[in-house]
């Protein structure tokens, strides 16, 4: 069971401020008891799917420098460092 | 010269020199700026285009090599890059952000000379079936305004089905492309996963998810598919289609093909009881044309779409992490900040759905809910994919209502969330298991579209081609009343 | 026990894991060697480097790992400022042996060093803090080394001290160099983490370690504090400490607010690769001859001595030369003349670079010396010579006068002429035979080295005795 304490607990994780934990708790709650519907299916032996390449399809290991300069689009720089908040 | 042409229409009449891709471009600004204020299909339109038709028209005339769409308008899901334009994913999070590169689709599309005439409006990041979670407004459905045009690829299938363009490229990764071309009446492909490049989508749940076009005409999604899918070095996971030509023999017709109904979505309690009685009468169009109709049963489709919200929350916590302001996004002063807080006030800026999926795929590949949620999800779409694999030796398609339900009107599912993505039960397995689907027309019920959707196995866009065709020559539905 | 987590940069790759920006980001302004991909931009997708998969499946059969049958992604999610995506983009064993490798061992000493796993990753950007308080501190970011190809190595907790790891890490800084796959001397080509935990006390990750110099000190301080703890009976916390560079001790890292949970997913847009044996077999047999199995046949084979043999194989640079210049027959000579006197010229990496020696020139001087032209030490002499300016051997013996002395007649002035300076010493040598080395030398000195010593030796003995 999913509590109030959990959803704040998992938004502050995801990195985003909720103010109506209220009202998100209400409808994740009943989404996450709905997802409860897998523990029915009869999965026990299945493997996990995955799509597969052969080496052969990987990348060639060239260096090709992209067209554009990319810093001039990047926000908050300065110099041509990028600009973050401090750290703590 | 009229608007309601189809694609290889405008291609014709442009070489016979009927019009000019000017005039048709002309033709459909006006109509844009006459009707956005109602539809809301767009979010930026290419201030360009005209210029653009006008050099096609220049090449044409000096019998230079033309590309196959001589100047065609194509609207563009805003959550598809296109360089040096705005790829907002409707959202206020990137409301600034510019590409610097095109996707793979648009460098194809623009080779081949079409007109890229704006970007389609859609639910933030994807996420929905109404476009009312569009943190620039939403799109309203053309047939009527009052209710909503599906989603998420909502201001494509708009778009088109208004006449503001004569297709489109939209997303699907549960239904995305195929829900709203069923709201809106026009035909919507979700291709099989790999057959079309995602280099430049912008991801929500990038293991399932495809580009796929929107059209007017089932021959003019054929066109389009012809010409945006392939394999792509920038896309890792893209697969050998053999460059096929879908819209070659589209007229093959489906005499003996064996065709299953899905009985998980073709009865029972949460379908609407007009577009269950709409289907039928679909089913009975596909037996006149010579096919065999067959119930079938698939029941790993009860639990998927708990499946699906797992899998594509997991994976939206990841892809959209990105958005953290830091490196692009909208403008927030850094000071007074640390990291943290810094970047947790800046993706307030998420909307309530992203929000909350956000949270959702927070939680359930979280240490502790993994085994639980993220595993089993991840078993049940292997278990569900051999289950269809195994229906494909049997079938030549499998077919099903589009959506179990009518358009509804704005708000009317906002509040509940579960009940908006039970919606998407039947989408969403073709995204899940990788195999092609198509949305067509096929009924208006009380002013309100009925789309039919046909499952093909992987890769065998053509003969879904087929037979949507096939289909859609049983109708005669009339345009949009805007 | 301690454990270590090691990450090594493929720094000879040409381009990053995921791009095809340059591996090399040393050379790059801040933020100039960057595209869509690494950038994490709206939209992009990895597209995994061949040869990163090779050269780091290479060290793992060089650390005697499995190989998976296929090759799995995952990503590990954390916010970070130097994380462009807000993941990374690794590996692990999640849903079966998918990492590069796993279960491989060094041994060291004749102690066997676990290898956990192998993980082929890729690299964050670089953070700098700017400003003189934490108030006005701000972050600057440089994403050129984003995306970089990254092996972490994680050992099982088997060292016993902080010796053994460092023999383990000169082993391995010598194995990946000679794999040809990473310069471990570039600045940040290999950093480590470690795992300290004492008898019945709990783990303590320590991290932020500079150089594997200051590492040694680290776990070193770490043991102590442990076990200073202990004594006092107060329990080891599990905890993440952080190296404090400039007072030499380990800090606690602020306790978190929230449990470290990384949500690792799958990597989607990399379908799993498989590892055909074709392949694997065609990159064993690429691999170069490794270190131990080279220094084996140099000495049964060439009969060269344990400890020559020794820096010959673990040095990369030596063993090129090595194998180019030897032959059957002077294989002993090429080899002292590397290690005796050629390693004082060529001892850091900038006098490698701008050395102009070839092999050639080496089996050149071996011959000259064995058919008698110059003497050992010229022959030392031209080497000196010859990485200044790589001229030829012939070259340099015709032009400074290197050929050897032997005329006995030219020697004889030679040596009478210093007698009659160095009358004490003759006197001495008469009376003490052994001293007449002294004498020998100065005339080598004077003849800068060019005198046949044999020749030296018999006239001066003919002449003292006279
Ligand atoms: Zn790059």
């Amino acid at each position: 069971m999913v509590t109030k304490e959990d959803i704040e607990h998992v938004a502050k994780l995801m990195r985003i401020d909720i103010d109506n934990a209220d009202e998100h708790f209400e409808r994740i709650q009943k989404i996450m008891n709905y997802f409860d519907i897998l523990d029915k299916a009869d999965i026990e032996s299945e493997e996990i799917p995955v799509q597969e390449v052969t080496i052969g399809e990987l990348r060639e290991d060239k260096y090709i420098p992209f067209e554009s300069k990319l810093i001039t689009n990047l926000k908050n720089y300065k110099g041509t460092f990028v600009r973050a908040p401090k750290m703590n | 010269m009229s608007l309601a042409i189809s694609a290889l229409e405008y291609i014709s009449n442009v070489k016979n020199g009927t019009t000019t891709a000017e005039e048709f471009i002309a033709k459909t600004l006006d109509r844009i700026s006459k009707h956005e204020s109602k539809v809301h299909a767009f979010i930026s339109i290419n201030e360009n285009a005209l210029e653009q038709a006008r050099a096609i028209d220049k090449k044409i005339k000096s019998k230079e090599k033309v590309g196959a769409f001589y100047g065609m308008p194509i609207s563009i899901k805003d959550n598809i890059s296109v360089k040096d334009g705005k790829t907002t994913c409707a959202s206020k999070m990137l409301q600034e952000y510019v590409s610097p590169y095109d996707a793979t689709v648009v460098t194809k599309l623009k080779s081949q000379d079409a007109i890229l005439i704006g970007k389609a409006n859609l639910d933030e990041f994807a996420m929905g079936i109404a476009t009312e979670f569009s943190a620039f407004g939403p799109s309203k459905n053309p047939w009527n305004t009052d209710y909503v045009p599906g989603g998420s690829s909502g201001g494509s299938a708009a778009s088109v089905s208004a006449l503001e363009c004569v297709a489109s490229l939209g997303s699907d990764t549960g239904g995305s492309v195929r829900n709203p071309a069923s709201f809106c009446s026009v035909v919507g492909l979700k291709p099989t996963y790999g057959l079309v490049s995602r280099y430049g989508l912008v991801s929500y749940a990038n293991s399932i998810e495809q580009i796929g076009p929107i059209a007017r005409r089932v021959e003019d999604v054929a066109l389009l598919l012809n010409h945006i899918s392939g394999r792509d070095a920038n896309d890792n996971t893209t697969i050998d289609g053999k460059n096929q030509d879908y819209l070659g023999e589209i007229g093959s017709g489906i005499q003996d093909k064996k065709i299953g109904v899905i009985k998980e979505m073709s009865r029972g309690a949460g379908l609407d009881k007009n577009v269950e009685s709409a289907f039928w009468r679909a089913v009975d169009s596909f037996e006149k044309l010579g096919a065999k109709i067959e119930e079938m049963s698939l029941d790993m489709v009860e639990f998927t779409v708990a499946t699906y919200y797992v899998l594509t929350t997991a994976e939206a916590g990841s892809n959209l992490s990105r958005y953290d302001n830091i490196r692009y996004g909208y403008q927030m002063d850094l000071e007074g900040y640390e990291f943290k807080s810094y970047i947790s006030k800046a993706r307030k800026n998420f909307g309530p759905e992203v929000t909350r999926r956000m949270i959702l795929g927070g939680f359930v590949p979280s240490a502790g809910f993994a085994g639980k949620y993220l595993l089993k999800a991840l078993k049940v779409k292997s278990k569900l994919k051999r289950q269809v694999l195994e229906a494909f030796k049997k079938f030549d398609f499998l077919i099903s209502p589009t959506v179990p339900i009518l358009p509804f009107r704005f708000g009317e599912k906002v509040d509940d969330p579960l009940a908006m993505y039970m919606a998407d039960i039947n989408t969403v397995t073709a995204n899940l298991t990788g195999v092609p689907a198509i949305s067509v027309p096929f009924e208006i019920h009380n002013g309100l579209p009925i789309g039919i959707q046909i499952h093909a196995n992987t890769l065998q866009e053509k003969q879904l081609l087929q037979a949507a065709y096939a289909l859609q020559g049983t109708t005669s539905l009339p345009g949009a009343p805007l | 026990m301690i454990g270590l987590e090691i990450h090594c940069q493929l720094t000879n790759l040409q381009s990053k894991l995921f791009c095809s920006c340059k591996a090399n980001y040393r050379e790059f302004e801040p933020n100039t060697n960057l595209c869509p991909v690494c950038m994490g931009l709206p939209g992009s997708l990895p597209r995994l480097n061949q040869k990163a998969v090779e050269k780091a499946s290479m060290i793992a059969m060089a650390l005697n790992c499995k190989t998976p049958q296929r090759l799995g992604f995952f990503r590990k999610n954390y916010f970070y400022p130097d994380l462009p995506k807000n993941f990374q983009i690794t590996q692990l064993n999640m849903y079966g042996p998918t990492s590069i490798g796993d279960q491989g061992k060094v041994s060291i000493e004749g102690k066997d060093i676990r290898i956990r796993r192998i993980q082929l990753e890729e690299d964050p950007g670089r953070l700098i803090y700017e400003g003189a308080s934490e108030r006005t501190q701000i972050t600057l970011v440089d994403y050129n080394r984003a995306g970089t190809p990254l092996v972490e190595i994680v050992t099982e907790p088997d060292f016993d001290n902080p010796r053994q790891v460092r023999i383990f890490l000169n082993i391995l800084s010598d194995l990946l160099e000679n794999l040809g796959v990473s310069d471990p001397t570039l600045e940040g080509a290999m950093r480590a983490d470690a795992n300290v935990s004492i008898e019945g006390g709990l783990r303590v990750e320590v991290k932020n370690i500079g150089s594997f110099h200051d590492l040694e000190k680290a776990i070193h301080f770490e043991l102590t504090r442990q076990q200073s703890l202990a004594e006092r009976g107060i329990p080891v916390a599990q905890e993440t400490r952080h190296w404090d560079d400039k007072r030499k001790i380990t800090i606690s890292s602020r306790s978190k607010e929230e449990d470290e949970d990384y949500r690792y997913i799958l990597e989607g847009d990399i379908p799993w690769v498989v590892l055909d044996s074709k392949s694997i077999e065609k990159w064993r047999g690429s691999m170069p001859e490794s270190i131990s199995s080279k220094k084996e046949r140099y000495i049964t084979k060439y009969n060269i001595p344990v400890q020559v043999a020794d820096v010959l194989s673990s040095d990369k640079y030596y063993s090129d030369l090595f194998e180019q210049a030897h032959t059957e027959s002077n294989a002993k000579e090429i080899a002292n003349m590397i290690t005796t006197d050629l390693m004082g010229l060529v001892d850091t990496r900038e006098k490698r670079e701008q050395s102009k020696l070839s092999p050639k020139h080496l089996s050149d001087l071996i011959e000259i010396i064995n058919n008698g032209k110059v003497t050992r030490s010229s022959a030392k002499n031209a080497l000196q010579e010859i990485v200044k300016t790589g001229k030829s051997v012939s070259e340099i013996v015709s032009q400074t006068g290197l050929a050897k002395i032997s005329d006995e007649g030219e020697l004889g002035k030679i040596i009478t002429e210093i007698m009659s300076q160095e009358p004490t010493a003759v006197q001495q040598a008469r009376e003490n035979p052994q001293t007449i080395n002294y004498l020998v030398g100065k005339v080598m000195q004077k003849t800068k080295g060019t005198a046949d010593p044999t020749l030296t030796l018999k006239i001066l003995k003919e002449k003292i005795s006279t």
